[in-house]
């Protein structure tokens, strides 16, 4: 019944699409709306872009899962906007270039690094798209009791419907449209959440008490095989028959569920931290690596410099109609922005509260969607709920649609120059393949895969723009070498940590946020190879152009 | 209704890559003067964006170095300090550096 709380989002998604139908005549038109968006608009329609699953869901899960420090992930994400607008928002807008690939041709004359660009283009598209077709599952399964699949379908049919018809134009509308969508049905249920808790509940989501012991007899359904750390004999109910667990570690198997008895002693994940106890309660992200710090500022790196090499980012700012524009988007979308993320810690500290069970079942990025429901059993939480689930479903259609955009955009026009009935066909395409890569991707964790997309955004495109618009030195062999070295170090090392699946500790820590160092390692490589050749000839000129306002 | 003539669209850079391929043309039409307004506004640019990635740097690099030593315990009112550093203060100082870099970046842009 919930689950057709999406069913007015997907139709005003279509039918605002459908008005931009009829104002779409050209490739311009279809990518970047032909170049007359007001910063306003604009701003918005960035914005409700950029708020994806990860934004809306993810981030609460992981304070659920993580501790407060989580919090330092939207931080992060807004100030990429201010080092966008610092750096590279107007420059980046006057070169007329329409795609990251683009730029990279225009600015160093080079085919070969634009293809180039275009293959990353593919991968950060690829890592970002497929946790949110995944999310999109996810809840709907959850809330209606639909397959998992039936989500995962129905938000590949609306995006790739409303992209090929409309194009940019219609994601412009549509994606404002979702920014103010988004923005109420977070920040409405957040303040009723707030009012409906009570005052008991309120103090206790400020002064936590460690989940140590289960407060009534609790269910578990594990989403992934789990290890446990057992601290004390218990005996779990496992499909009604008693299974005792002997201290040590037990791995429960993905999707059994566990009934664990009252007052038993809470069993330990290693690698997050118990709800409530001084890890959780610390501001910083302690993945259980040993390095609370250096795991926050990889974050921080990541995400901060990860923004500006997003490609559906990057392509949306050329809907303005000159740099200053571009750059008044930039500005107004970091107070957009804020005004959002300031309600997620509602949603992390009352979900570390009242749902602190997700912490083993590893669910978390349901927490906000469960929070009404075990609030208020009634109708207001159930009324709560389907408005969560728009508001997410909303997310997940608006950022897919930027994506899949950026994704057909590489493919159609800088891979394989084409016509726009092409361009079409690869959206609609591109649809297909990632709603294909989606279906098998249950286990995969929405948050941390959603992070890696901006790691390697950060150490590829982030050198390539930054150097390109401010240092007329950058040579095209420099820039792709950097680019590689930043690949191989970020999505290279990602993929080596996640095949060995290392312990806990500096190694670990390493490979899963590499950031810290790639980003560095890909600036170094991209200068130091810079030096050792001459730039092309007229490069200074190209590069200097940029500066110069258009009016 | 009228129609207007359809093209084939490139962007401006893609046309000039193309023309620089195949005929070897000069790759900007600007004279000295905007060259030179150009590199004094790079640099006025440079400075201004130097003043706020301080900022920045200030709030991601250091913030979480400072809320690393100050313990949980400190309160105001029922909320802890440091949570409200992380979760709620970051958001208008951001927004102010990007209000004040707008502005500056505005007005070193003017020749």
């Amino acid at each position: 019944m919930i689950g057709l709380a999406v069913v007015p989002v997907v139709l005003a998604t279509l039918l605002i699409g459908a008005r931009g139908v009829a104002a779409l005549r050209s490739t311009s038109d279809f990518l970047v709306a032909s170049r007359r968006v007001s910063p306003l608009l604009n701003a918005a329609a960035v914005s409700g872009e950029y708020l994806s699953a990860a934004s809306f869901l993810g981030i609460a899960g992981l304070v659920v899962k993580n501790g407060v420090g989580a919090l330092w992930y939207p931080v992060g994400f807004t100030a990429g906007y201010l080092l966008m607008l610092v750096l590279v928002a107007a420059p980046m807008r006057r070169t007329g270039a329409l795609t990251v690939p683009d730029f990279a041709e225009a600015r160093l004359g080079s085919p070969r690094l634009r293809r180039f660009s275009a293959v990353v283009v593919l991968v950060i598209a690829g890592l970002y798209l497929v946790p949110q077709f995944t999310a999109a599952g996810q809840v709907l399964s959850l809330v209606s009791g639909t397959p998992h699949w039936v989500g995962i379908v129905v938000a590949g049919a609306a995006v790739s419907v409303t992209l090929a018809l409309g194009g940019m134009r219609a994601a412009t509308y549509v994606q404002a449209f979702q920014f103010v969508l988004k923005l109420l049905l977070f920040l409405v249920p957040a303040i009723w959440l707030l009012l409906a808790v009570g005052a008991d509940t309120r103090t206790a989501a400020l002064r936590p008490a460690e989940y140590t012991t289960f407060p009534r007899p609790t269910e578990v359904t594990f989403r992934l095989d789990t290890r446990l750390e057992v601290r004390e004999p218990v005996t779990v109910l496992v499909g009604g028959v008693p299974r005792r667990l002997a201290p040590g570690t037990v791995v429960a198997p993905g999707e059994a569920t566990w009934v664990f008895p009252e007052g038993a002693a809470v069993p330990e994940i290693a690698g997050s931290a118990l709800p409530g106890s001084d890890t959780w309660q610390h501001p910083l992200l302690d993945g259980g690596n040993g390095h609370p710090l250096l795991a926050t500022w990889s974050i921080l790196v990541a995400t901060a410099l990860g923004t500006m090499g997003l490609p559906h980012v990057i392509v949306r700012f050329h809907t303005s109609p000159d740099g200053r524009a571009a750059r008044r988007t930039a500005a107004i979308t970091v107070g957009l922005l804020g005004s959002f993320y300031v309600f997620t810690v509602v949603y992390g500290l009352l979900g570390g509260v009242m749902l602190p069970e997700l912490y083993l079942s590893g669910a978390t990025d349901t927490a906000v969607v469960a929070l009404p429901s075990r609030v208020d059993g009634g109708t207001a939480g159930s009324v709560f709920t389907a408005l969560l689930t728009a508001g997410a479903f909303a997310a997940f259609l608006a950022t897919s649609l930027g994506l899949l955009l950026a994704l057909a955009g590489a493919l159609a026009h800088d891979l394989l120059p084409g016509s726009l009935r092409r361009l079409r066909l690869t959206a609609l395409l591109a649809a297909g393949v990632i709603v294909l890569c989606a279906l098998p991707a249950v286990r995969i964790d929405v948050g941390s895969v959603v992070t890696s997309a901006f790691a390697v955004a950060a150490s590829t495109f982030c050198p390539l723009l930054v150097l390109g618009i401010w240092w007329r030195g950058l040579t095209a062999r420099g820039a792709f070498a950097g680019m590689i070295v930043g690949l191989v170090s970020s999505a290279g090392v990602m993929g080596t940590g996640f095949m060995l699946r290392a312990d806990p500790g500096p190694a670990a820590l390493v490979l899963a946020q590499p950031a810290l160092f790639s980003v560095p390692l890909a600036f170094l490589t991209m200068i130091a190879v810079s030096l050792r050749g001459r730039p092309a000839p007229g490069s200074d000129a190209a590069m200097l152009r940029l500066h110069l306002d258009e009016t | 209704m009228s129609r207007t003539k359809r093209v084939a669209v490139t962007s401006p850079q893609t046309r000039v890559a193309l023309a620089a391929r195949r005929g070897g043309v000069s790759v900007t039409s600007l004279d000295a003067t905007a060259l030179a307004a150009a590199a004094r506004i790079r640099r006025r640019q440079l400075r201004v964006a130097g003043t706020t990635l301080v900022g920045a740097a200030a709030l991601l690099v250091g913030a979480p170095a400072v809320l690393d030593l100050v313990p949980v315990g400190i309160r105001w009112g029922d909320v802890p300090v440091v949570w409200l550093a992380v979760a709620v203060l970051p958001y208008p100082l951001l927004a102010v550096l990007a209000f004040v870099q707008l502005r500056r970046a505005e007005r070193a842009e003017r020749r």
